[in-house]
């Protein structure tokens, strides 16, 4: 009986932590524009983590390997050039959406959700789209990176599945009509390809965003130190207006901006000060109204 | 009356050694900050002329990266082996222990950038040194200093 019980739920467990991906039949047809898709590859920091290798001979591609340290292990982000062994050269549109929205490979596994599919969910999916054109404009490097050194990878990557039925919001961004555009977008850039919330915004007990603290800093994920809250920025005195914070965005400490450099801001920021200076200033717009 | 005498020896003795050792020990994490909060006073009026709400002043400039350097080279000072922890948060990385060379390499670039800075003589050539300046501190911060919060 005991038995029967354990299989029956070990069985719906099974069942449950299934992946869900998107369907190709609900793809839009689109053209990949590749000048957005680098626009939103920045804003999304994926060289953060995709960075080349230490030693790699082409050190400005995402071609993976390099270490990142996470609470459950080190993960070594994938190959993101289009190479075909090693890279994205096959993937098709459908299995990158399935990647980069849902956290779930080609082959049907979860990703660790270092990878912040949780905020990409909200991505418009041409958004998406557009940086896998992007990425199959970088010269193709071949790069095999180490498999993730997790303890109990099958079961940790299993259970993810069940984690997603409550860390995972797939709903898209809808703009605020009340708003500007400038504030809309900016609001869609921050919390979905941005994903500034993964690290500004704490995390319940059960590792997921905790929207009742929205943007209210916590913990760093790497273990040392803390994030800072991202609400009243300009209030609290750490900006003086939106277009000094704009210019804090642009260029970090270079213009002496200090408290942009640690923890891994510098590199955000780095990929912050490549985009467009509306981006830059919707950003900022959208975060000094955060009270 | 020698074991009396004894007693007055260690007593001092144990004061002697409490002294030294909050000057040894309590010391460096307290230098290093505020060595560090004097340059952010400095670079703060560095940072008023880059952005135009000061005028250019040659004085100032002086100043300032005198001021840096000198603070430089206190910071640099203060990380003896052991002062990773103590009783004052710090927000050291490990990692300035671990790979020592990197981060004096660091130091020595932020000084480069700050000797150069000092070394302009106008507005134009103020404004295009700094970065350098800037640049060196970001490159540091990054790899060696917790995220504050």
């Amino acid at each position: 009986m005991l038995f029967l019980v354990a299989a029956l739920g070990a069985g719906i467990g099974w069942i449950l932590s299934a992946p869900r991906p998107i369907s190709a039949a609900v793809l839009p047809a689109h053209q990949g524009d590749a000048a957005n898709g680098e626009r939103l590859y920045n804003i999304s920091g994926c060289f953060s983590c995709h960075k080349a290798a230490e030693g790699a001979p082409q050190a400005d591609l995402p071609s993976g390997g390099r270490p990142l340290k996470t609470p459950i292990g080190l993960l070594y982000p994938p190959n993101l050039t289009p190479d075909d062994a090693t890279g994205l050269g096959r993937w098709s549109e459908i299995e990158f959406v399935n990647a980069v929205q849902r956290g779930l490979s080609p082959w049907g596994t979860h990703y660790i959700p270092a990878l912040p599919y949780t905020s990409y969910a909200h991505m418009r999916v041409e958004d998406v789209l557009d940086i896998k054109a992007y990425l199959a404009t970088l010269a193709p490097v071949s790069s095999v990176v180490p498999a993730a050194d997790i303890p109990l990878s099958f079961f940790v990557r299993r259970g993810l599945g069940l984690w997603k039925w409550i860390g995972l919001d797939t709903s898209p961004f809808v703009a605020d009509s009340k708003r500007n555009e400038s504030w809309n977008r900016g609001a869609y850039l921050v919390n979905a390809p941005g994903h500034c919330g993964e690290c500004h915004t704490p995390r319940t007990i059960f590792m997921t965003s905790d929207q009742s603290r929205f943007m209210q800093g916590g913990p760093h994920p790497e273990g040392e130190g803390k994030v800072p809250s991202l609400r009243d920025l300009i209030g609290r005195g750490r900006y003086k207006d939106a277009a000094d914070l704009a210019s804090a965005l642009e260029f970090g400490e270079i213009m002496g901006y200090d408290k942009l450099s640690s923890g891994g801001m510098g590199a955000v920021q780095t990929n912050m000060s490549k985009l467009p200076k509306e981006d830059i200033a919707a950003i900022a717009e959208y975060l000094a109204e955060l009270k | 009356m020698l074991l009396k005498n004894f007693g007055f020896r260690f007593g001092v003795g144990a004061v002697a050694a409490v002294v030294a050792a909050t000057i040894a020990f309590a010391g460096p994490i307290e230098d290093r900050q505020a060595a560090m909060k004097a340059n952010g006073k400095a670079m703060g009026a560095l940072v008023a002329i880059l952005k135009g709400e000061a005028p250019y002043d040659a004085a100032v400039v002086k100043t300032s990266t005198d001021s840096m350097l000198a603070n430089f080279d206190v910071f640099m000072k203060s990380f003896p082996e052991g002062s990773d922890t103590g009783a004052v948060e710090t927000w050291a990385k490990p990692e300035i222990w671990s790979d020592m060379d990197g981060f004096k390499k660091a130091g020595d670039n932020a000084a480069t950038a700050i000797k150069a800075l000092a070394a302009t003589t106008d507005e134009a050539g103020f404004k295009a040194a700094f970065p350098a300046v800037g640049g060196a501190c970001k490159d540091c911060h990054d790899k060696f200093r917790k995220p504050k919060g």
